[in-house]
């Protein structure tokens, strides 16, 4: 007998009664032209639907069957040189006014490294109901773009688009007879009722632990184009090395990989439609828990998203409070990856895991002095941070950034000339620019292959501009050119600590907005508006003008992104994130190719994945 | 009185039980298997600064059939459900399950679709640690309540398991 799972519907979470009439509304069509719509309405003319500037980025609507032209123009033209596709979304609108023939809609990212371009691309897929029968569909992009397979897959698992043409279109994060697709908007949340209970007489307790599942074993089924010829293993979702639950189903001639299948989902925790279904400011707690080793940065990256959205101003103290945040959160990430990665490749190499972790261990108590959290820290919240830093903070800091450079020389020491270190990462998980590129790689994995990028100082964003930083790369493309960008990144980021703690300016922490960011607690006791203010915020939330917006940030495992669909209501339409660890993982398949079943590990590795963000 | 004044200085004697349950808790080894997020304090606890080995539970086994200790370390997606549960049926008896932070315990923050409320829906669990995560703190003292449970069991009548562990059994370490 199967687990029963089935969701309980609770009405009261999707009740917009709270709402104004104009509540949901529509985002407003782009406006304005800049350079490239108009090159791309030139070429496309009546097939564009719109074009313009939407909150800052450059938006095309295109009719469906002219998708894959566009994008093939995109790519192709000397003009646009649009070299990569960061992320594929979707969009159910059926809850939106107007929802005309077309229920789902496409949204692509396209970024040109060479111009500093970014562009949106939005397309109605072709009818078909959503619920049964046909399913709406639309062209793949993964003939022009390879780095699509991945994120088309996904939005077919969840949003049940059918994508013409994809290679390989299987379910990706949910079990692969599940019946539903979640994120529509007419499939409820899910859960159960949890009853706690504090009696040991309770019944509950005669049922605890016995609702037990059969265990019986099923052979899996072969992934399409790998054949029994080959040895055929299972690595994972309980493996020491790879990092979490994933599954990889590796195919094996002699000791050479074929090929490799990933199996995802084993962490699938529903964020997109968690966040679909809280207020705005309640999903920076959720964000945490994603990329669970840069807390920090996702916190940054969602605030950042929906600050735009309402035009908030973030006071100068608070900006650069958030970038020392960030930037001691990219330092214990890497010392994290450091320390994996080293146990990975030396199978027993504990002492740097020892050493690594000891300074981690620094980092998290700063954490922990200016928010009471380690690890789940929550403390950047939509309007600037949640509590003004501590007195010692700084000086606190000031003594981890005197011992920090010598440390990571200390690494260096153990690791860059050593022998074993070079042969097991010299052209291993090789791959080069043009590759990384198709494959819409982020972060260190891009800048690894020779494509100079780094979004702090391209697109700068929380006043980045104003800091004193180099973009490490290297031309290797293999894991040890990888390594040594995230070495360097780490002395990069001191620097960065360094400038912006002496040029910690005065002032607020977080903007004095009163419908965004709460009223200081004593202020509640005089003042009656602050009052309502605050008892506003704490029920209802703030409204988010409709629109929609996707903002990357570089976190420290490369672009960390949220798209936002806001209706106009307290809680947002859409909410989507684009983890840089789901798109760089994709690349395991090519980089492993040829190489022998201890490089898996050591590919994996250096890749750095956090499976809490691959699966979401 | 008794045996132990006629046997030579030292022997000792004890009951096969207390001697047999004094290695159990002195040498737990757990699985190495994290889930989510409360998997990094699980890591955390194993390094140098909190420092497990003191429990003897340093040995973090790769495979269940070496393991007493499952550790459930984070959310438990309905994908990954039958997964734990071969996993808790390879390891060997005795065996013994900490559901490490909210998630694990009771689904925590994720209710929805994806996650099982609480890992005791499919196996059970003995120590439930509260907690998002539960600091390194609070597994070293989930260790000390497991500890004090593995003392009160018996090799002859099976595993004691109805009452739950009062404050007053749960002993500091080296005790
Ligand atoms: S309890 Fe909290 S920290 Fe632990 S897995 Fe769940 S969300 Fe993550």
């Amino acid at each position: 007998m199967p687990l029963d799972v089935s969701p309980i519907f609770r009405s009261y979470e999707s009740q917009r009664t709270l709402n104004p009439p104009g509540i949901p509304g529509l985002a407003p069509l782009p406006s304005g032209e800049t350079d490239d719509t108009r090159r791309i309405c030139e070429q496309f003319g009546e097939d564009i639907v719109a074009a313009g500037l939407h909150h800052g980025n450059q938006v095309v609507q295109v009719d469906a069957g002219r998708l894959k032209a566009l994008a093939t123009f995109l790519r192709d033209d000397p003009e646009l040189r649009y070299e990569t596709l960061i992320d594929v979304t979707s969009l159910d609108k059926s809850q939106l006014p107007q929802n005309g023939d077309s229920r789902f809609q496409t949204v692509y990212q396209f970024r040109s490294y060479a111009r500093n371009q970014h562009l949106t691309v939005v397309a109605d897929c072709e009818a078909g109901d959503g619920d049964n029968g046909a399913m709406p569909h639309i062209d793949s992009l993964t003939g022009v773009f390879r780095g699509a397979e991945w994120p088309e897959r996904e939005v077919y698992d969840l949003m049940g688009i059918r994508f013409d043409g994809h290679p390989d279109l299987r379910r990706i994060l949910m079990p692969k007879n599940w019946h539903n697709h979640p994120l529509q908007k007419q499939a409820p949340l899910g859960g159960e009722e949890v009853p706690f209970t504090f009696t040991w007489d309770d019944p509950e307790f005669d049922t605890l632990g016995t609702q037990i599942l059969p265990s019986v074993s099923v052979a899996p089924d072969l992934p399409p184009g790998m054949s029994r010829q080959n040895m055929v293993i299972n690595m994972g979702p309980h493996h020491p090395s790879t990092h979490g639950v994933l599954r990889l189903v590796v195919e094996l001639d002699g000791e050479r990989i074929v090929s490799i299948d990933p199996d995802l989902g084993f962490l699938h925790s529903g964020f997109e439609k968690t966040g679909e279904n809280k207020r705005y400011k309640d999903f920076v707690y959720y964000t945490d828990r994603m990329d669970y080793l840069s807390s920090m940065s996702n916190n940054l990256g969602y605030c950042l998203t929906i600050e735009h959205m309402l035009g908030l101003e973030i006071p100068e103290r608070a900006q650069v409070i958030r970038v020392i945040m960030a930037e001691m959160q990219r330092i214990a990430s890497h010392l994290f990856w450091l320390a994996t990665h080293v146990l990975d490749v030396s199978g027993t190499g504990m002492s740097l895991l020892m050493y690594a972790t000891r300074e981690r261990e620094r980092i998290l108590d700063l954490f922990e002095m200016v928010c009471g959290a380690r690890l789940t820290v929550s403390y950047i919240r939509i309007g600037g941070v949640w509590q003004d830093l501590p007195d010692a903070f700084i000086s606190e800091l000031k003594d981890f950034l005197k011992l920090m450079p010598g440390k990571i020389s200390e690494y260096e020491a153990m690791l860059t000339e050593a022998p074993l270190w070079q042969e097991r990462l010299t052209d291993v998980g090789h791959i080069r620019g043009a590759d990384a590129l198709a494959m819409g790689l982020t972060g260190p994995m891009l800048r690894g292959s020779g494509v100079d990028w780094d979004l702090r100082r391209d697109r700068p964003y929380c006043g980045y501009e104003a800091y004193e930083f180099e973009v490490p790369t290297s031309d290797r493309g293999d894991c040890y050119g990888r390594f040594s960008i995230r070495l360097e990144e780490m002395r990069q980021s001191v620097r960065i600590l360094e400038q912006a703690v002496a040029n910690l300016p005065s002032g607020l922490f977080k903007s004095n907005d009163r419908k965004v960011t709460a009223p200081p607690r004593a202020e509640l006791d005089v003042s009656m508006e602050a009052l309502i203010h605050h008892f506003k915020l704490m029920t209802e939330g703030f409204h988010v003008p409709p629109g929609f917006f996707y903002n990357g940030i570089e976190s420290s495992k490369g672009e960390l992104g949220f798209y936002v669909y806001s209706d106009g209501s307290a809680k947002p339409y859409r909410l989507h994130v684009h983890g840089p660890s789901f798109n760089n993982l994709y690349a395991i398949d090519h980089i492993s190719r040829g190489e022998m079943l201890s490089d898996v590990v050591t590919n994996i590795g250096s890749i750095d994945i956090v499976l809490g963000e691959v699966d979401r | 009185m008794g045996l132990e004044e006629k046997v030579p200085e030292g022997i000792l004697t004890t009951s096969l039980d207390s001697v047999i349950n004094w290695g159990r808790a002195n040498s737990t080894w757990p699985l190495l298997f994290g889930l989510a997020c409360c998997a990094m304090e699980m890591i955390a606890t194993g390094t140098a600064r909190h420092d497990i080995a003191r429990y003897g539970s340093e040995l973090f086994r790769a495979s269940p059939r070496q393991a007493d200790l499952m550790i459930v370390s984070g959310r438990v997606s309905n994908k990954m459900a039958p997964v734990i549960k071969r996993i808790y049926d390879q390891m060997l008896a005795p065996k013994w399950v900490i559901a490490m932070g909210i998630c694990a315990s009771a689904g925590g923050p994720f209710n929805n679709y994806a996650i099982i409320q609480g890992v005791d829906k499919i196996i059970p669990v003995d120590v439930y640690v509260p907690g998002c995560p539960p600091r390194p703190e609070s597994l070293l003292y989930a260790m000390d309540m497991l500890r004090a449970k593995q003392k009160r069991e018996s090799v002859g009548a099976g595993r004691k398991v109805d009452e739950p562990v009062t404050v007053d059994e749960i002993m500091p370490l080296g005790v």
